[in-house]
């Protein structure tokens, strides 16, 4: 057996063993719904008179489903997020390993809109219908944190704004790949020029989109709370979850026979692994901040968000998401040999997939179960429901067009990546001269 | 164009004979090269051989120095005698020569600090981080970066120091330094300030270290064709009795590779660090989440600033534009806008989350910042770091050397008022209005901060003409010759 595989296989099983752990943990938990604790910060930071969190929630109720469905989008949202960063980031940067990879992340960018769009309409259903946010139905001139911001945080606003910028990153996406088949005819220089001039712009609208979507459907459960850092969080978490996701699915394409099997090398398959690994340090900083400077200031403004989620079997979600979102990827992917060991990357994908399934469920189920995490089978099943929508729609439109972009003009880069002269040869060649 | 005799998945209609049969698997695709108008400029121009590379590099340290260059050294060194004078007098007379004072009890000293910290960021990110994502681009310029790390962080280290006003009890162990004494006196540990002292001296040490392991085969390349004594002497000193042996190299590789990924993690960690002597202060406008990459960002935003206004008059004044080519500053000048652009977002969600958070302190501390009594420094901030490098969106901008340089000053400019802004804004109107003040620096204030880029200069100077500006090793590993798949793979005289 590979050295390297067996020392993964101990790493595995001891990861096992602590994951085994931590769900025991997680699920033997007390629910209790009137854990003191619980109560407090409810009353402290939510305080709104709809889904009080205290009374006990039944798993047929609107809300349940409202909350599940809600962290399945923003499971989603996240892929495609992740794609349009990517898509983004390789027209600013002039990328060209990327290049036969970019069809697929210009394919999942675009389900944006109109279907990712279409899909946040149950949402803005749901806050209508007083299941999700409590801020919907408050009065602002009773509450502070919602009269600052009421030109915002207003039902039409809300309703208008979100599916509008989700509809704009989706139309942005669209539009790349568009420019990109069309490529594929000409091969005309100007469909790169033009994409490059409309990725900057979208980078953009990417950045105050994407922070203005998850504020929206996320923070705003709390919307009390606040955090410059919010955005970049959900960003580096989504990012981090479409690298993988990108990893297993270019995999599978470049088999034998598989329509990117003469465009996608070892050395790509690595890059994304490398990458990954930076995401799982990036989002880890970026984690770690958040929590440090509201640990250390001990606002009670901003300490009820994480106190809340440091209740009964949330604390041991939070603990799981410290070590399996970050050490467990972290020391798995510093051996470079497992960066390129689908033996490893497989069970590694599935792995980044439940933590950052927990990372949203961390954001959104405590506002509904504060006692503790309580999974109800709408959660896997809205989740998976979801997953293969996004599944089936990736891959329709995915045979609408050529696998890859024929004709990009990195195209000859992203094929002769793995040529590159080796640093034995570098030095070879520096030491002869 | 791409073109291949095989087949295609038929369900992908459009790639129809393009992509290869699966019976008879051929091991890469015959794909045409970008039109002409998108193809990428080599890294250095004109074919140039090895051997004029080395020329052309050893040249700078082995010629005599050019006229212009005495000048500048005496007034760059008048600069730093004049730093070393006015701490002189600091020390002897007492912190209150300086301007700051409550409620600005930090001001002129530690903007001072945290500029230089950020101008020595774009060296190891050069060096560590580009390297490990495989930019070759760096090769060009990533010595020349690395030095000036060096030297501004040794420009840094001074002002917190010193204003400390009795020097030597700052320096005495047990109040910086952890160090068991007789009086059980130990430095704060729960204090980011102390926290900086580990995180600048780490990466000031580490920096140094990269800096030199980087150097070795280009001082032997300096030994080998030193003529005097002295040269030969000390050059060979310094390389380790390096021979370009193949040992030698694989353990330069493995041993740049390893810094690589120490330093990497440095990059981040040093000025999350200095932004936390900020940000664990419940002071409206310094608490704020986003602050740790927000400092980051901004380091390396400042670090290429100062990466283009050294390099750029160094390439004309020593003819190296075939090594640092405008590729080069078009890729220094992308970095300029991608940083700039996270800088401006989070200045943008600072004022966002000041309106959003409700806080009426922190909404007035922002309000402050651009309205207040400072509005001058805000603007001259927003200016020159949120505007400026948009205008690199534009390659005739991107590839004018004269406007880079100067949208390079400005960057320059803005990251220190940045500084100002946060540090002075934020103090000089605190929770009681009876309380409020405006700083004003003294003459020694300015005069030491115009004196620290003294101290700079002249090491950057010393280093110019004692040391090869650009990695020669490397940039020779860059060249076409070097691959050994290129027609010209092996070739060693190609004007």
């Amino acid at each position: 057996m590979n050295p390297a595989l067996r020392i993964s296989n101990n790493w595995m099983a001891f990861f096992a063993i602590a994951a085994l752990f931590l769900t025991a943990r997680l699920f033997g938990a007390e629910h209790t719904d009137s854990h003191p604790v619980a109560n407090a910060v409810e009353h402290a930071g939510h305080g709104h008179d709809h889904g009080s969190a205290a009374e006990s929630v039944s798993q047929f109720s609107l809300k349940q489903i409202a909350h599940s469905y809600l962290t399945a989008y923003m499971f989603t949202l996240s892929l495609c997020v992740g794609c349009l960063f990517l898509s983004l980031a390789h027209h600013l940067f002039d990328a060209g390993w990327s290049a036969s990879i970019r069809r697929v992340t210009d394919t999942i960018s675009s389900l944006l809109f109109p279907w990712m769009t279409f899909l946040v309409f149950p949402i803005i259903g749901f806050a209508w219908h007083g299941d999700l946010y409590g801020w919907f139905y408050t009065d602002p001139a009773s509450d502070h944190s919602l009269d600052v911001k009421k030109v915002l945080f207003n039902r039409e606003t809300f309703s208008v704004l979100l599916p509008g910028v989700i509809a704009l990153l989706g139309l942005v996406g669209g539009t790349l790949r568009k420019w990109s088949v069309a490529q594929d005819k000409d091969g005309a220089a100007h469909w790169t020029s033009k994409s490059r001039k409309l990725a900057a712009g979208g980078i953009f609208l990417f950045a105050f989109g994407t922070t203005l979507v998850c504020f929206f459907l996320m923070k705003s459960l709390q919307h009390q709370f606040f955090s410059t850092m919010y955005g970049v969080y959900y960003f580096a978490g989504s990012v981090w979850v479409t690298l993988i996701t990108l990893y297993i699915l270019t995999m599978y394409l470049s088999q034998p026979g598989k329509p990117l099997e003469k465009v996608y090398f070892k050395r790509q398959q690595q890059d994304l692994a490398v990458l990954f690994f930076a995401f799982t340090v990036f989002y880890a900083y970026i984690h770690f901040s958040q929590y440090f400077l509201i640990w250390n200031a001990a606002l009670p403004e901003e300490t009820f968000w994480y106190v809340l989620r440091e209740v009964g079997s949330w604390k041991w979600v939070g603990m799981t998401i410290i070590f399996g979102h970050f050490f467990v990827p972290f020391l798995l992917l510093l051996n470079q040999d497992i960066k390129r060991n689908m033996a490893v990357m497989v069970p590694v994908a599935v792995w980044a997939w439940l933590m950052h399934y927990l990372d949203m469920t961390y954001n959104v189920m405590p506002v509904l179960h504060p006692a503790g995490l309580k999974l109800t089978f709408w959660d896997p099943l809205l989740w998976i429901a979801m997953v293969s929508i996004l599944g089936a729609l990736f891959r329709r439109k995915y045979q609408t067009a050529a696998p890859y972009p024929l004709r990009d003009p990195r195209l000859n880069e992203a094929v002769t990546h793995h040529e590159v002269p080796t640093s034995a040869a570098r030095s070879a060649s520096a030491s002869t001269h | 164009m791409a073109s291949s005799s095989a087949s295609q998945p038929s369900r992908h209609p459009t790639s129809k004979g393009v992509v290869g049969s699966q019976s008879t698997p051929t091991p890469t695709l015959k794909v045409a090269n970008a039109p002409r108008e998108l193809e990428r400029e080599p890294l250095v121009l004109n074919n140039r051989s090895i051997g004029w590379i080395t020329n052309a590099i050893a040249g700078v340290c082995e010629n005599p120095m050019p006229m212009w260059w005495w000048p500048a050294f005496i007034l760059s060194f008048g600069g730093m005698m004049t730093m070393f004078s006015l701490i002189a007098y600091l020390v002897s007379t007492g912190v209150g020569v300086w301007g700051l004072n409550q409620p600005a009890a930090w001001a002129w000293d530690i903007t001072n600090f945290v500029f230089w910290i950020g101008i020595g960021h774009a060296g190891t990110l050069i060096s560590a981080v580009l390297f490990l994502l495989r930019q070759k681009w760096r090769t060009s310029v990533n010595r020349a970066a690395e030095a000036m790390t060096i030297f501004a962080v040794a420009c840094a280290g001074i002002f917190p120091v010193f204003h400390t006003g009795r020097v030597w009890f700052a320096l005495l162990p047990g109040y910086l330094i952890p160090f068991p004494n007789a009086n059980e006196i130990w430095p704060q540990f729960r204090s980011p300030l102390l926290w900086d002292v580990f995180a600048v001296s780490t990466y000031g040490t580490v920096s140094l270290l990269f800096w030199y392991v980087g150097l070795i085969p280009d001082l032997a390349t300096l030994r080998d064709r030193a003529k005097g004594f002295m040269r030969r002497f000390f050059y060979g000193l310094f390389s380790l009795g390096w021979t370009g042996s193949n040992r030698h190299w694989s353990n330069y590789e493995k041993a740049y590779l390893l810094l690589a990924g120490l330093s990497t993690p440095l990059v981040l960690s040093v000025h999350s660090i200095v932004s936390f002597d900020f940000a664990v202060s419940v002071v409206p406008g310094w608490h704020t989440t986003i602050f740790p990459p927000y400092f980051v960002a901004g380091a390396i935003f400042s670090g290429f600033g100062m990466v283009l206004t050294l390099l750029i008059p160094l390439r004309s004044l020593f003819k190296l534009h075939d090594i640092i080519t405008l590729r080069h500053v078009e890729l220094m000048c992308k970095v300029l806008l991608a940083t700039g652009s996270i800088v401006g977002y989070a200045y943008g969600m600072e004022f966002f989350i000041a309106w959003y958070g409700g806080s009426p302190y922190e909404l007035y501390a922002f309000k402050n910042r651009a309205f207040g009594p400072y509005w001058w420094s805000y603007w001259a901030m927003i200016s020159c770091n949120v505007i400026s490098p948009h205008f690199f969106w534009f390659k005739k901008l991107r590839v004018s050397v004269v406007f880079v340089w100067i949208v390079s000053i400005f960057v320059n400019i803005g990251m220190w008022f940045e500084r100002f802004v946060i540090i002075v804004t934020s103090l000089h109107r605190d929770y009681l209005p009876s309380s409020w003040g405006y700083f004003t620096p003294t003459w020694v204030d300015v005069m030491t901060f115009a004196g620290s880029f003294g101290l700079f200069m002249t090491l950057f100077l010393l280093f110019i003409r004692f040391l090869p500006v650009i990695a020669i090793s490397e940039v020779k590993g860059v060249t076409p010759q070097a691959d050994p798949h290129h027609p010209l793979g092996g070739a060693k005289e190609h004007h």
